[in-house]
C-alpha cells in the first residue's frame, strides 16, 4: 500500500523563496527527530551488531570506545560458533530455544486462524449491534496487562483447585497432577506445559486477527457477492468462491504478522511457564532476556542471539513488505 | 436483507441459532477466566484452598481487596503515580512528535525525504529485543537507570504514529494551508492552528493505543527500574507474584484492581480502539 511510495520517485519542486522557506522549515524540524532516530534506533542496531562479535559485560572495565576492547575483547564469530555448535549451557540452552520458539509459532499460528477465521464470518453475518459488542468483548484480553493474563492463567492450570482441572474432572477425565512443571507430560511430542501457554497466549491474542478479519469481510463490496447469488450460487459457493480468494491477501498478510509477533512472546514465557520444565518452554527472547540481564551479564552471547532473531524477523517483515506492494483492487 | 423464503428454512435457521451458539461458546472462553479469577478474589484463603472448590464463595468479602490497599510495606499510590506519570507523558509526547513529523512528511517537498522516511520506518522493523541490550547501556551512561525517564527518553518517537498521521494528513486539502500562508500564518503556526485541530480522531485513537501500550508495558520497565518506589503497575503485579504465593486471594486482587482502570478506559473508547487495532495492521 502506502509503503510503496518510498519506492516511487520524488517530486521536487523548485524555485520561489516561499519554496525555499518552507524547504528550511521541514529541515530544522527533523533534524532533532532524525538525529533522535540515530542515536535510539541506528546507533543501537549497529551496537547491537558489533557486540555480537566481542565479548561483552558491562560489569568489566573496557578500554576502547564504549569498553569494547580490553577486558571486553574482539572474538570474531566465536559468539556464533559457540551458539551453532558449542557444548557450554547457554549455548545448548539456545538451540533449544530456537526449536520451541519454532515449536510454538508453528502450534499458535493455525489454532489462531482456525478460531478467527470462522469467529469472523459468523460475527459478519449477524446483525450490527450483536457485531459491535461481540466483537468489543473478545478484544477484551488483548488490551489486558500480560501479567495479568499470566495470573488468570496460573489460576486456571492450577492443579487441583484450578479451573481447568475441575473441568477435568466435571467431564470425567482425570486431570494431569501438574499442568506447568512436570517435565515427563508429553503429548505427540509437545510437552504439555508447552501446550499450556499456546492456549493461554492464543486466549489472549486472537482478538487482534479477528477484527482484522471482520474489517476485511466488511470491505468486501456487498455487490459482488449479490451478483454471485443471482447467478444461482448458494452460501457455500459464495463464501468459498467470492469471499475466500478475497480474503487470501488479508490472511497472508496478518499470518506473517502473527510469526513476527509469536517469536517475540515473553512475559508469558518468563512468568508462567518460566521456561521450565526443564527449559520445555524456554525460548529465543528468554534467553536473549536471561543472557543479557539476568544470570550472565554476558551482553556479546545474548546480542548474537538476538541478530539470529532479528534475522528471521526480518526475512519474515520484507515477506510482509512485499505482501502489501502486491496491487488488490476489488 | 432475508427474504420471507429464506426465513421459512428451516436450514437458514437452524443455521442461524449455530451462528448464535458458536458466537456464544466464543464469549464464555472468552470472559470465564476473567469472571473465575474475579469470584475467586472474593473469597477468604480457607476457602480458596478447599478441595475441590466452590465457584462462589459462600461468604464474599473484599477482605484482599483493603489488605493491598492498607498494607503500608507496598508504596502502591507511587506505583499507580509512576504508571499514571510515564502513560500520559508518553501519550503526549508521542502525539506531538507524530503529528509534527506526519505534517511535514505529508505536506512539504524536499531532497532526501523518502531517505529520510525510510529511516524512521527502520523502527517498526526491528524487534524490540535487538535493541533492548544497546538501548540499556545507553540509559546506563545517560545515568538514568532506575528512574522514570529512562522509560520515557527511548520511546518519544514512534515510527508507526508517524506513519499514520502522515496519511491522514496527506489526505487533508492545501487550501487552508495556503490560504493562511497568504495571511502570513508561519509553517508552524499552520500546523498548529489549521492541522492539528482537525485531527481529533486520529489523535485520540494513537493516543490510547500509546496509554494502553505504556500502561502494560512491562520487559523495559524490569530492565531498566530496580527499587521498589520507582515500579510500575505490572512490575508491581509480578512482585505480588512471587512474594504472596501463599496467599493467592491477594495476588487475584490486585491483578483485578490491575485490569480495572484498562477495561474502564475501554468500556466508554472501545469503537477507537478496536479501530486502530485493525489499521495498524495495514500500516
Amino acid at each position: 500500500m502506502e509503503i510503496s511510495s518510498l519506492f516511487k520517485k520524488e517530486v521536487v519542486s523548485d524555485g520561489g523563496k516561499l519554496m525555499a522557506k518552507q524547504r528550511r522549515f521541514a529541515y530544522t524540524s527533523l533534524t532533532p527527530i532524525l538525529l533522535y532516530m540515530g542515536l535510539f534506533t541506528l546507533f543501537p542496531i549497529l551496537f547491537a551488531v558489533v557486540m555480537g562479535f566481542f565479548s561483552y559485560s558491562p560489569i568489566r572495565d573496557g578500554t576502547g570506545f564504549l569498553d569494547l576492547g580490553g577486558a571486553n575483547p574482539f572474538v570474531g564469530i566465536k559468539n556464533y560458533i559457540e551458539l551453532f555448535t558449542g557444548t557450554g549451557k547457554p549455548a545448548e540452552v539456545f538451540r533449544l530455544a530456537v526449536k520451541n520458539t519454532f515449536l510454538f509459532t508453528a502450534l499458535v499460528l493455525p489454532l489462531n486462524l482456525v478460531i478467527t477465521l470462522p469467529l469472523a464470518v459468523i460475527l459478519e453475518s449477524v446483525g450490527e449491534r450483536f457485531k459491535t459488542l461481540f466483537r468489543a468483548i473478545y478484544f477484551l484480553p488483548t488490551i489486558s496487562s500480560s501479567v495479568a493474563v499470566v495470573i488468570i492463567w496460573e489460576y486456571m492450570y492450577a492443579p487441583g483447585w484450578g479451573l481447568l482441572s475441575l473441568m477435568f474432572k466435571a467431564i470425567g477425565l482425570v486431570p494431569p497432577k501438574s499442568w506447568l512443571s512436570d517435565p515427563s507430560m508429553v503429548y505427540f511430542g509437545i510437552p504439555l506445559a508447552m501446550i499450556c501457554v499456546v492456549v493461554a497466549h492464543v486466549w489472549q491474542d486472537f482478538g487482534y486477527n479477528l477484527v482484522i478479519f471482520v474489517a476485511a469481510l466488511q470491505s468486501i463490496p456487498r455487490t459482488l457477492r449479490e451478483a454471485a447469488r443471482v447467478d444461482g450460487a448458494n452460501v457455500w459457493q459464495e463464501f468459498w468462491l467470492v469471499v475466500v480468494p478475497l480474503l487470501r491477501r488479508t490472511v497472508l498478510l496478518t499470518s506473517v504478522l502473527t510469526v513476527i509477533s509469536s517469536l517475540q512472546v515473553f512475559v508469558i514465557f518468563q512468568l508462567l511457564s518460566r521456561g521450565g520444565p526443564q527449559n520445555q518452554t524456554q525460548t529465543m527472547v528468554l534467553s536473549i532476556y536471561e543472557n543479557a540481564f539476568r544470570f550472565a551479564n554476558n551482553l556479546g552471547l545474548a546480542s548474537a542471539m538476538s541478530m539470529i532473531l532479528f534475522i528471521i524477523i526480518l526475512i519474515l517483515t520484507v515477506t510482509q513488505f512485499r505482501i502489501l506492494r502486491t496491487e488488490w483492487e476489488y | 436483507m432475508n427474504t420471507e423464503k429464506q426465513r421459512k428454512n428451516p436450514f437458514w435457521l437452524l443455521g442461524k441459532s449455530g451462528a448464535y451458539a458458536v458466537l456464544l461458546l466464543g464469549l464464555v472462553a472468552t470472559l470465564l477466566p476473567f469472571f473465575y479469577i474475579l469470584v475467586s478474589s472474593l473469597k477468604t484463603n480457607a476457602e480458596l484452598r478447599q478441595t475441590p472448590p466452590d465457584f462462589f464463595s459462600k461468604e464474599p468479602s473484599l477482605q484482599n481487596y483493603t489488605t493491598i490497599l492498607s498494607d503500608e510495606r507496598i508504596p502502591i499510590e507511587r506505583n499507580v503515580m509512576n504508571s499514571v506519570i510515564v502513560s500520559l507523558s508518553r501519550v503526549a509526547i508521542t502525539l506531538f512528535t507524530s503529528s509534527f513529523a506526519g505534517y511535514i512528511f505529508a505536506k512539504y517537498h524536499f531532497k532526501g525525504k523518502n531517505l529520510a522516511f525510510g529511516v524512521i520506518l527502520i523502527q517498526i522493523m526491528i524487534p524490540f529485543q535487538v535493541v533492548m541490550i544497546p538501548n540499556y547501556l545507553l540509559i546506563v551512561r545517560f545515568g538514568l537507570i532506575d528512574s522514570l525517564w529512562a522509560l520515557i527518553i527511548p520511546s518519544m518517537v514512534d515510527a508507526y504514529g508517524i506513519f499514520m498521521m502522515k496519511q491522514f494528513i496527506e489526505s487533508m486539502p492545501g487550501e487552508l494551508m495556503d490560504a493562511a500562508r497568504i495571511d502570513g500564518a508561519s509553517e508552524f503556526g499552520i500546523y498548529s492552528r489549521i492541522i492539528l485541530p482537525q485531527m481529533g480522531p486520529p489523535l485520540a485513537s494513537l493516543g490510547i493505543f500509546t496509554f494502553m501500550a505504556t500502561w502494560n508495558d512491562y520487559l523495559w520497565p524490569l530492565i531498566v527500574l530496580t527499587t521498589p518506589e520507582k515500579r510500575t503497575i505490572p512490575l508491581l503485579l509480578v512482585w505480588f507474584q512471587t512474594q504472596h504465593t501463599s496467599n493467592q486471594g491477594l495476588i487475584l486482587a490486585a491483578s483485578i484492581l490491575t485490569l480495572l482502570p484498562i477495561f474502564l478506559v475501554y468500556i466508554f473508547l472501545q469503537r477507537w480502539i478496536v479501530d486502530q487495532a485493525t489499521q495498524s495492521a495495514f500500516k
